[in-house]
């Protein structure tokens, strides 16, 4: 059986590559979050529910979804001014 | 209400609290984060007595956190050392991968100065639906010991928690155990202070449903994070 979508994120130079992520409504979405600064970060979103703590130069998995179509702010707690980005539910 | 002396047995033999009485404490989420520490102080009073707790507490990855206790508890005017805990924590699943998540925790307390000695270990459950998030933790629990009685004993913690604002998050907690059944509101929230730093607090009043459980309990949590 298939797993669900995998869409990619980067973080570099404590931004997020792409900063903003559509996906569709109503389905599960798995977020693969390659860390390619040497710095640990967060990925954090109360809308989304989750916060995940990235090793620096490391990966991590983070499972979104089903939502409602909208949209779900998501920053870096350790460089929020600028690690930001949003999930589009549409 | 149940004979405030033997309500207050738990808070003054921590060896005891999670098995033979009192079963009020606080709801664990099967949740881990790597490079994560915390300094814990949580304390459940009744009747004028009560128990802390104060952890120091370290993940050892992604998937594993372990935590330390002392445990003092007062009994009127007597402030003193009643015992030691070792915990570890356990992420399951990733959040979200599946209906429901799951974790573990296994705990190993001793009380101090004397022969009792506890070891127990909880099955941890989260779901979410929308804003509201439901907690269960289901335990298992031995005790042993010159001066406690060997048995087995269960235990279990509901929390049904509605995600307001990262500030304040209203909840309702259920408590059961062969001498408990509590159950009240709690409200709990986070206070940011910078990067990777930020205050965690809980606070509750558990209402005894039975005849030996206290009529009011009152639970505090604070936990720094950093």
């Amino acid at each position: 059986m298939a797993g669900p979508p995998v869409i990619e994120i980067e973080i570099k130079d404590h931004l997020f590559f792409p900063d903003e992520v559509r996906i569709p409504a109503d389905t599960k979405v798995k977020l693969l979050v390659k860390n390619l600064d040497p710095t640990a970060e967060e990925f954090e979103s109360y809308e989304l529910n989750r916060e995940k703590v990235i090793a620096g130069n490391s990966e991590a998995i983070i499972f979104i979804g089903p939502l409602p179509a909208g949209q779900y702010p998501f920053f870096g707690e350790f460089f929020p001014k600028t690690a930001q980005g949003k999930v589009i539910v549409e | 209400m149940k004979n405030i002396r033997t309500a207050l047995l738990p808070l003054l033999f921590p060896a005891l609290v999670m098995a033979d009485d009192l079963a009020v404490d606080k709801v664990y989420h099967p949740y881990v984060q790597p490079l994560e520490q915390e300094v814990e102080w949580r304390m459940v009073a009744a009747d004028g007595d009560h128990l802390q707790r104060l952890g120091l507490g370290q993940s050892l990855n992604d998937r594993v956190f372990v935590e330390g206790y002392l445990l003092a508890a007062e009994e009127g005017d007597t402030f003193r050392l009643e015992g030691y805990e070792l915990e570890t924590r356990f992420q399951l699943t990733e959040q979200g991968e599946f209906a429901v998540d799951w974790g573990m925790i296994v705990e190993l307390e001793k009380a101090h100065q004397e022969d009792g000695w506890e070891l127990a270990t909880a099955v941890l459950m989260e779901k979410q639906w929308g804003r509201w998030i439901g907690a269960a933790n289901l335990w298992l629990e031995y005790e042993w010991g010159d001066e406690v009685k060997d048995e087995f004993e269960t235990a279990m913690a509901l929390q049904t928690r509605y995600r307001l604002s990262p500030a304040f998050e209203p909840a309702i907690e259920f408590y059961g155990g062969e001498n408990t059944r509590a159950l009240g509101p709690v409200a709990m929230g986070d206070v940011r202070f910078g990067a990777g730093k930020k205050l965690h607090w809980e606070s509750g009043v558990l209402f005894g449903l039975s005849k030996k459980t206290p009529d009011a309990i009152l639970r505090i949590l604070a936990e720094y994070e950093f």
